[in-house]
Order: structure tokens, then sequence, then C-alpha cells
């Protein structure tokens, strides 16, 4: 999963638009992270057919479409934690404690 | 014309009107969205008018007709077809936003810019296979029936355009080669 997905994914575990978003993944990267408003869109869409997230409100003429994580979108996420657990004890291990076998 | 103290206001076929305002004070991004069907192009523009950037519409034809089917080879899927009235002569996406001191990027993500440089990429080798392709029927025997000067003038005309339509292609090539060495090591 890129970091992109992770952080959309995290930022609609409570309803959030677009602009919403791109607000929580740049103030909770302290600005590491700012995302562009077309690879905003690009995430959004494939999440959306992946199932992963769900507009809420399924008016396509609604201005600011709000997203919520579903059932399966929280498995990846949670899934995705994991991974990144199990690199951050790794590279602990080497960094931190020298080589490891 | 941004820095100049500019402001677009209105896009036409061929000109574009301007309104003045303080230098700096605005910004502009450009998007080619000639690929996609006109339902998506409408929906892009509608999300990008929700995260506050004023869009203008432009055409890259120079089509001055009204009612209008195009077929964009470049293209997938239903942006394949392009009409008037719809997303003929809706080929360019213009955003404007206030100054923020931020870098102007619609596109951040590695994959991302990637599929982006590959659609543009498209249209350019499409247009340069077509110029390509008159070039080659201007030697065929009964296929050209204008005198010889004109003919080579034809060919002059058609080596300009082939060599303006190849270096945007070599570039956003060299650019997509880079990035893929990029997206190996960072995502």
């Amino acid at each position: 999963m890129t970091e992109t997905t992770f952080f959309v994914l995290l930022a609609v575990y409570k309803p959030n638009h677009g602009y919403g978003i791109m607000q929580f993944i740049e103030k909770e990267t302290n600005g590491r992270v700012v995302l562009g408003a077309g690879t905003l869109y690009g995430a959004i869409n494939t999440l959306v057919k992946k199932e992963w997230i769900a507009p809420l409100n399924d008016e396509s003429d609604s201005k600011k479409k709000e997203y919520l994580i579903t059932h399966i979108g929280k498995q990846k996420a949670e899934e995705e934690l994991q991974r990144i657990e199990q690199v951050l004890q790794l590279a602990s291990t080497v960094i931190k404690g020298g080589r490891i076998k | 014309m941004a820095k100049d103290g500019y402001r677009l206001k209105k896009c036409g076929k061929l000109t574009y009107v301007f309104d003045e305002c303080s230098p700096n004070e605005y910004e502009y991004a450009i998007e080619f969205v000639g690929n996609q069907s006109y339902s998506k192009a409408k929906d892009y523009r509608r999300y990008l008018e929700s995260m506050g950037f004023h869009t203008f519409t432009k055409n890259i034809y120079l089509n001055i007709s009204y009612g209008k089917v195009l077929w964009r080879p470049y293209a997938k899927g239903m942006g394949q077809i392009a009409t008037s009235p719809g997303g003929l002569n809706k080929e360019l996406l213009i955003l404007e936003k206030k100054q923020d001191g931020k870098p102007f990027e619609l596109h951040t993500d590695i994959h991302d810019k990637l599929s982006i440089y590959k659609t543009v990429r498209r249209a350019y080798t499409w247009a340069v296979f077509m110029i390509t392709l008159l070039g080659v029927m201007t030697f065929l025997p009964n296929v050209m029936s204008v005198p010889f000067p004109m003919a080579w003038f034809l060919r002059i005309v058609l080596l300009i355009f082939f060599s303006l339509f190849l270096i945007p292609t070599v570039k956003y090539s060299s650019l997509m080669k880079y990035l893929k060495e990029e997206s190996k090591i960072f995502e």
C-alpha cells in the first residue's frame, strides 16, 4: 500500500471530504506530506472502486462529497499497520541494536 | 501574465481575456483532460472547484463548428469519443488559485505523475504518428496530385510539425524514465 493510500484511509475514519482529507494529511504529518488535488482525486476514486471507502451521499451534484472508510478498508488499514510495525521493529533492531542474523 | 498583474477572466477558442489584479496575486496550473470521457472530466472539474480552485476549460483543436463528433485515438474507453456539445474543445483544464506560498502541484505521488505523463505522451505520440503517416503518403505515387514544389513545401511544413510534437514526446519519455527509476526507491 502506498503512503498516499494509507493516509487517505486514516483521514476517512471519520466522515471527510476531499479538502478535509488533504488538510488532515498535511496537519498530521506536520507538512511533510502535501497531497496534490489531482493525486487525491485519483486515490479517492480508486479506493471507492475497491470499496475500501464509500461516499456518504451519492448525489453527484453534491459539491463537497464526504467519504467514510468501509469494513474492508479498515481491514486493509489494520494489515498495513501490522506491516509498518514489523518494518519498524526490524529497522529499530538493525539501526539501534546492530546486525541481525 | 499573473506575474505582471493579470488575472484570467475568460478563455475563447483563440483568445484569452484578462482582468487587472495585483502582481503575483494568482497562480495557474494546466491539466490535460482530453483523454477523459465528458462525465469523468465534468466530475473532476466539479471536484477541483470544491477544493477551492477556479477552473476554465480550453480547446486544443481549432474546431469552430457546432455539433460534431471526434475520435481521440490516444484516449481510453469512452474518452475516445468527444462530442460537441460535450467534452470536445474542453481538452485542457486551467486552474487558478490565490498565491499562498505553497507550490501549486496537482500531482504529487510518483505513480500518479507517471500515469499523467503517460497520458500526455500518448497524445503527443499519436500526433507524431499521424504526421509521419501523412509525410509518407506524400511520397506515394497517385496520392499527391500537387506540383513538385508544393509537395516539398507540404513536406517541410509536416517536418516542422513533426519536430514540434516529437520534442515533448521525448521530454515526457525521459521524465517517465527518471520517475520509474525513482519509484524503485521511493513510493
